[in-house]
């Protein structure tokens, strides 16, 4: 008994110290990636680089915190970026107005009923991707896959072949201005996107530590089946993180248009793959069941440090892709490395104390009074 | 890039498919039959402007029409040129994927006797298209660069932003606004990125470089959509009245720009007269069988867009 309840104890300790080393990596990674860079470049933490180097990650991040719901139940979204797009060239068409059925009516939302709109159809996108993964128990890399090429593809139509640009200023006599000032704004000199990025992070903070919900997610994540006969409702858990994903895509979709003053039809493409770096370097598992807010936010200012003082050093461009891509792969590299030492340690450990209880036992049936010394 | 075919083929499909409701009306000219037109990326303003002129014409000519695009891949262009050639269409106008990689399947075409006319880039072989019908970049990229420099008072410090360096375009711009500007030894680059032909790569690459190099003076962009990304950033920085930016392609959003003095110029490529003179070609050689073009390549000149004539500018067309 007790032998058990030491092991269940100390094997509790190890992982709180694995959970430890692995953001304390992301987060030596990214305090060498700004020491280097700092060293070589007087402009690379100063104030307006920093604005800078905040906004790009924070559009990065807030798609990785939906990636990092979707990837905790061990699923994946691919389809992220297109619905930026999609979310974008919503919004756009609504910006020109609606031309209602049987009349002549052109009917011009405000910027609130727009951007509820735009969103709300990033959240479609999730919840048909959830229904299609929970309910059809399709993989989500295919549904998502699929959904990669149905949003693009709903993105150029809507579109066709233009960019919608003016509109989007919107026109006094219509009730519609007001876009940019709050979306592309910086409250306290701190771009907005920023703002939004804190916001979501607290948000998801709170629903994975502090909810059921957040609890099931982990629990799908680690063992989908122990999960479903413990009663967590599986389905409808896998559903919602998806529609979790599609909203944060809508946001960034709302913010990004703002940003660059213009919905375009190539907006938001391959956003999924940085997300899903984001989340991996900051120490989450592709298999599910581990990963926080806290490390996914870490690696995306991981990826936009990087990105950014590769620019400000002046590396060759063609460079960049390639020192970027080789930090990806060493991140995890590491964190696999880190793993494959701890579980030896582990077995080590393991090894190390059954020998001792092999030891005990022909002293007699006291297995009881166990190693209760080593219980700190 | 696979990725990006795919999504292109979804398009296409829709494409296609609401267009075969309107293509019943061929048949009445002279010319009748039916063409391929295959073209880039039609979700991108300036290929939409030469599949539109092409569909408008081929309409006009009597001919149904099916729209195939490729993205600047290869093997996707092989695949719709080999299912026009299936469907033993009676001519092609295509907009080639790469100067080499296109010569095979434009000679397969050639040799399965189905006329091609090419529209926009070249191939690097004569002999095969009836004609084809480009626009000089490298005379776009100097002539941009020429008024550009002139803004600039031919001294300062400034930034490149590159295409896609997949696309033959984005060295030939580079080297064109190269060309004139290494004759002005006052004028310095001090940075490039590469931001793919897209505004908002463009913007977080400007903001970078404004990181970097606060001071800069100017600007030069591969096309409009980078520069349109770099006038944002250099709006919200509060510098854009001091930095001289250049496009290149003359779309809406630019020729609004430039008219607003946004940017300095941006260059036009005569898109809408290639697809014109191309087409007519192809339909000449549909009716009679051969074409009176005296040369098979002709370079049509870029037209500079300027205050002057940005606001006559509409859909790449150019109103006199």
């Amino acid at each position: 008994m007790s032998a058990a309840a030491t092991q269940e104890k100390s094997s509790g300790s190890k992982i709180n110290l694995g959970a430890f080393f692995i953001e304390a990596r992301a987060l030596v990674a990214l305090a060498i990636i700004i020491v280097i860079f700092a060293s070589m470049s007087d402009t690379y933490l100063s104030v307006g680089n920093l604005v800078t180097v905040a906004k790009d990650v924070a559009f990065n991040a807030i798609i990785a915190l939906g990636m990092l719901m979707v990837i905790l139940h061990s699923g994946i979204d691919l389809s992220v970026g297109s619905t930026v797009g999609l979310t974008g060239a919503v919004a756009g068409t609504l910006f020109q107005g609606l031309h209602l059925p049987l009349t002549d009516a052109v009917m011009y939302p405000s910027i609130w009923v727009i951007v509820v709109i735009a969103v709300a159809v990033g959240m479609l996108v999730g919840w048909v991707n959830g229904l299609l993964i929970a309910r059809l128990n399709l993989a989500p890399f295919i549904v998502t896959l699929g959904m990669l090429y149905v949003g693009r593809g709903l993105t150029q139509v809507l579109l066709d072949g233009t960019n919608i640009t003016n509109e989007l200023r919107g026109q006094e006599e219509l009730g519609n201005t007001g876009f940019f000032e709050v979306f592309a704004s910086s409250p306290l000199g701190v771009p907005i996107s920023a703002w939004v990025m804190v916001a979501v992070a607290i948000a998801f903070s709170i629903i994975l530590t502090r909810t059921p919900f957040g609890r099931w997610l982990y629990a799908i994540g680690s063992n989908e089946r122990a999960a479903a006969l413990s009663g967590v409702p599986v389905n409808q858990v896998k559903t919602r993180v998806y529609v979790l994903t599609g909203l944060c895509a809508g946001i960034v979709g709302m913010l990004q248009i703002a940003n660059i003053r213009s919905s375009t039809a190539d907006l938001g493409e391959f956003y999924e793959l940085n997300a899903i770096a984001a989340v991996v370097i900051g120490g989450a598992a592709l298999s599910g069941g581990r990963g926080t807010v806290r490390g996914t936010i870490i690696g995306a200012f991981v990826i936009g440090f990087l990105t950014n003082g590769l620019v400000i050093v002046g590396v060759s461009p063609f460079w960049q892709t390639v020192i970027t891509g080789a930090v990806i792969i060493l991140a995890v590299a590491v964190d696999q490395i880190q793993q494959i030492l701890q579980r030896r340690q582990a077995q080590a450990r393991a090894v190390a104390e059954a020998r001792r209880e092999s030891g005990k036992v022909p002293v007699g049936p006291g297995g009881h009074e166990g190693p209760p010394p080593e219980q700190t | 890039m696979k990725l990006k075919s795919m999504a292109a083929i979804a398009t296409t499909a829709i494409v296609s498919v609401s267009l075969t409701s309107c293509g019943d009306a061929g048949g009445e000219g002279e010319g009748g039959g039916e063409i391929a037109i295959i073209t880039v990326d039609p979700a991108n303003p300036y290929w939409a402007a030469e599949v539109s002129r092409a569909e408008e014409l081929a309409e006009e000519l009597g001919y149904e029409y099916s729209v195939g695009a490729h993205e600047n891949d290869p093997d996707e262009q092989t695949r719709l040129m080999e299912t026009a050639i299936n469907n033993d269409v009676d001519g092609i106008l295509l907009d080639p994927a790469g100067a080499d990689e296109s010569i095979a399947i434009v000679e397969q075409a050639v040799d399965a006797d189905i006329p091609v006319s090419l529209v926009n880039a070249e191939i690097s072989e004569t002999g095969l298209a009836e004609a084809q019908f480009i626009s000089d970049n490298a005379q776009g990229a100097a002539a941009g660069a020429e008024v550009w420099a002139e803004a600039m008072g031919y001294e300062g410090t400034y930034v490149e932003l590159i295409g896609e360096p997949s696309d033959n375009n984005a060295p030939v711009r580079s080297e064109g606004y190269e060309s004139v500007l290494s004759q002005y030894p006052d004028m310095e680059k001090v940075g490039e990125e590469i931001a793919n032909w897209d505004r908002q790569e463009g913007q977080t690459a400007m903001e970078q470089l404004l990181s970097r190099n606060p001071d800069i003076d100017g600007v030069i962009s591969g096309n409009d959509e980078m520069a349109l990304g770099a006038v944002n950033a250099l709006d919200e920085a509060g510098r854009l009245d001091e930095v001289e930016v250049l496009g290149f392609d003359g779309s809406n959003d630019a020729a609004e720009a430039v008219a607003d003095g946004k940017l300095v110029a941006s260059v036009l490529q005569p898109i809408d007269e290639a697809t014109t003179q191309s087409l007519e070609v192809l339909d000449e050689v549909i009716r009679t069988g051969e074409s009176s073009v005296e040369e098979e390549k002709v370079a049509l000149d870029c037209i500079l867009i300027t205050e002057e004539n940005a606001e006559d500018l509409q859909d790449f067309v150019l109103e006199d």
